[in-house]
């Protein structure tokens, strides 16, 4: 390598790690440092308190709460968009007639912002006149105004459904482009073998899926601890902490109540559950690459 | 084992018929090899007898049952394909005993069998093993593997050795020999390699455009072929096509009614300066045991090909003389039909 490809290579790297490092590291390793002391967000004098921040998690029955709704959110954020996305691609793989229009038809949320979903979602939840509780009425003949994104029992789960709505349309493409890539030689070979449509699903399409799975999973992963926007637009945590995930409580205590100290204790623990998470990942993914490369 | 009849066998896809009504009967034990150029409907022909692909109209029967409208698995036949179709998540000896799990045998049973099949491939050290970590002979093992072991009454082949390289193809060739000559099956080879037919078959059926232009022996193929495709097709390198007239059939009694004649490359001699057709060598091909120089003659459009011995010192542009041997040339008719033969 001669000098001057050597000077340009170093110059194209450097801008996105300068713009990598300010956004990304510079910010983590801000958060570290806060994590520690008991800064408001404004004040510029403030005080190191040590692991106080990470003491105080450890009694805080919000975080208790946050870290209970983050792991059903982050369950059923990958599970239900999963399961729904691979159930469709398996109906519209097969040549129904208006299989196109329907693929284009369950994609189209994924192209929506969440403000926009959450929008779309707070009108069919509206109590009165919202879509659901209109259906429920004329469904059952019975009056319904459950007020379902303000009651504390409804209000994570709704905001789930509305999540996992705008998510299913990009795990069945996914899973579409999976289908399509199992060759039709095998799919012989179970009949040839006498494989019954179950055990075709079960032991041949269902396994040969797994590289797309393990994209559709990583996805969900990604989006579900991502996933603030949707909860922030649609219940804000509430009502009374129903909803409140660790990002959302790592909010309402950094830029709500202003204490950015705790905050950022918060956001630490947060990526200290990422890391674990990915980990677990990237270990399955190991066994997936030994079998499919 | 058993015996397989297609009784007038038709296929077509929309208003395209590909397979133009077949008649032929596989005698049980019997080992053939379907062979045309691409797109002639061998490979159709043998998924319509696998029940992969429907018959628009006939029947195909196996051990005197008809089966036509029997699903895949109903028939008793396996089936090896050319890219393998093994399953990429499932172990070797999970691809061997695929099917044996999906009747739900006792475990004990089935790791017995693949055992023992595996034994016969020599698959034994590789039995944990995944497709991806085989080599492309071994996986093609393994594909057999899993047609025998289910002890099928007909074995399908739909190109096995395309994907193998010619020194692994060869060994491979030997391996299926063996194992027909070991299990005595009912075996059909698809193939489109003239040396895997001529070598592996008891019989062979050669096809075009969607009907069998002839059943038989390969050195009856290859010796007394029944028309001119069939002349052309089998044999490599091709027989050399010559119209009656021309200097190097001088002398040959002309049949009535023919129009062509054929000579195959080995059945064409050089000659001293005078005593043939003369021509040049345009083109040597040198392969060990022996060689084939092609060589332009003035009143033929085409080059012909003649067999040398391997150490033949004759270079291109050599200017040669040459002739055929008499009761080895091939008479054909106007519509191609081979005429009977000139020698006894």
């Amino acid at each position: 390598m001669n000098r001057q490809n050597r000077i340009w290579r170093t110059a194209l790297l450097a801008a996105p790690l300068a713009v990598f490092g300010l956004f990304v590291v510079w910010p983590l390793m801000s958060s570290f440092y806060y994590s520690f002391t008991n800064w408001n967000g404004f004040n510029p004098n403030y005080d190191f308190v040590g692991f106080a921040n990470f003491g105080k998690i450890v009694t805080d029955r919000l975080f208790l709460n946050a870290t209970i709704n983050t792991a059903i959110w982050m369950v059923a954020a990958i599970v239900l968009p999963t399961a729904l996305g691979l159930g469709l691609a398996l109906l519209l793989d097969r040549k129904l007639p208006g299989a196109r229009f329907f693929k284009s038809v369950f994609y189209l949320p994924i192209c929506l912002s969440a403000v926009i979903v959450g929008q779309i979602w707070i009108w069919i939840y509206q109590p009165d006149w919202g879509l659901l509780n209109t259906v429920l009425r004329h469904v059952t003949g019975a009056e319904h105004n459950w007020a379902w994104l303000a009651r504390p029992n409804t209000a994570l789960w709704s905001v789930i459904v509305a999540w996992s709505w705008q998510q299913t349309g990009l795990s069945m493409v996914i899973y579409l482009a999976g289908l399509t890539g199992i060759p039709g030689d095998l799919l012989e070979v179970c009949e040839i073998e006498g494989a019954s449509p179950w055990q075709r699903l079960r032991r041949v399409v269902l396994p040969l899926l797994t590289p797309s799975t393990v994209v559709v999973v990583a996805l969900s992963v990604i989006n579900s601890l991502k996933g603030f926007d949707i909860l922030y637009i649609m219940t804000g945590g509430g009502p009374f902490n129903s909803s409140d995930t660790l990002a959302m409580h790592m909010y309402n205590e950094s830029f709500a109540k202003f204490r950015m100290g705790y905050g950022s204790a918060i956001s630490v623990v947060l990526f200290l559950i990422a890391m674990v998470v990915i980990g677990l990942y990237f270990r399955q993914l190991r066994k997936v690459d030994r079998i499919y490369g | 084992m058993a015996e397989l009849t297609l009784d007038r066998l038709r296929k077509s896809f929309g208003s395209q018929e590909v397979i133009k009504g077949l008649d032929l009967t596989i005698a049980d034990g019997e080992f053939v090899v379907f062979v045309g150029p691409s797109g002639c409907g061998k490979s159709t022909t043998l998924r319509m007898i696998a029940g992969l692909e429907d018959v628009t109209s006939g029947a195909v029967r196996l051990a005197g049952q008809d089966v036509t409208r029997t699903r895949p698995a109903g028939r008793g036949i396996a089936m090896v394909f050319q890219s393998y179709a093994l399953f990429p998540h499932l172990s070797v000896a999970d691809n061997i005993g695929f099917g044996l799990s999906l009747q739900r045998l006792p475990r004990a049973e089935i790791a017995a069998r693949v055992r023992a099949v595996a034994e016969t491939l020599q698959l034994g050290p590789l039995l944990e093993r995944f497709p991806r970590e085989l080599s492309g002979g071994q996986r093609q093992r393994v594909a057999i593997g899993r047609s025998i072991i289910r002890d099928p009454r007909v074995f399908l082949f739909d190109e096995p050795l395309s994907n193998l390289d010619a020194a692994l193809r060869v060994q491979m060739r030997l391996e299926i020999a063996r194992l027909h000559r070991r299990l005595r099956a009912t075996m059909i080879y698809v193939t489109h390699d003239q040396v895997e037919a001529m070598t592996l078959a008891d019989r062979i059926v050669v096809f075009n455009e969607g009907r069998i232009e002839q059943v038989g022996s390969p050195m009856a193929l290859y010796e007394r072929p029944a028309n001119r495709f069939v002349a052309g097709f089998i044999g490599a390198p091709a027989m050399n096509f010559l119209a009656p007239g021309c200097a190097l059939l001088a002398g040959l009694a002309v049949p009535a009614g023919a129009r062509e004649a054929g000579i195959r490359p080995e059945h064409l001699a050089l000659v001293a300066p005078g005593d043939g057709a003369g021509g040049s060598v345009e083109l040597i091909e040198r392969l060990g045991p022996e060689t084939f120089a092609h060589l332009r003659l003035p009143d033929l459009p085409d080059t012909v090909t003649l067999r040398l011995p391997g150490d033949s010192g004759v270079e291109p542009g050599t200017a040669v003389a040459l002739r055929a041997l008499p009761d080895r040339v091939q008479w054909f008719d106007a519509a191609g039909r081979a005429l009977a033969a000139t020698r006894g």
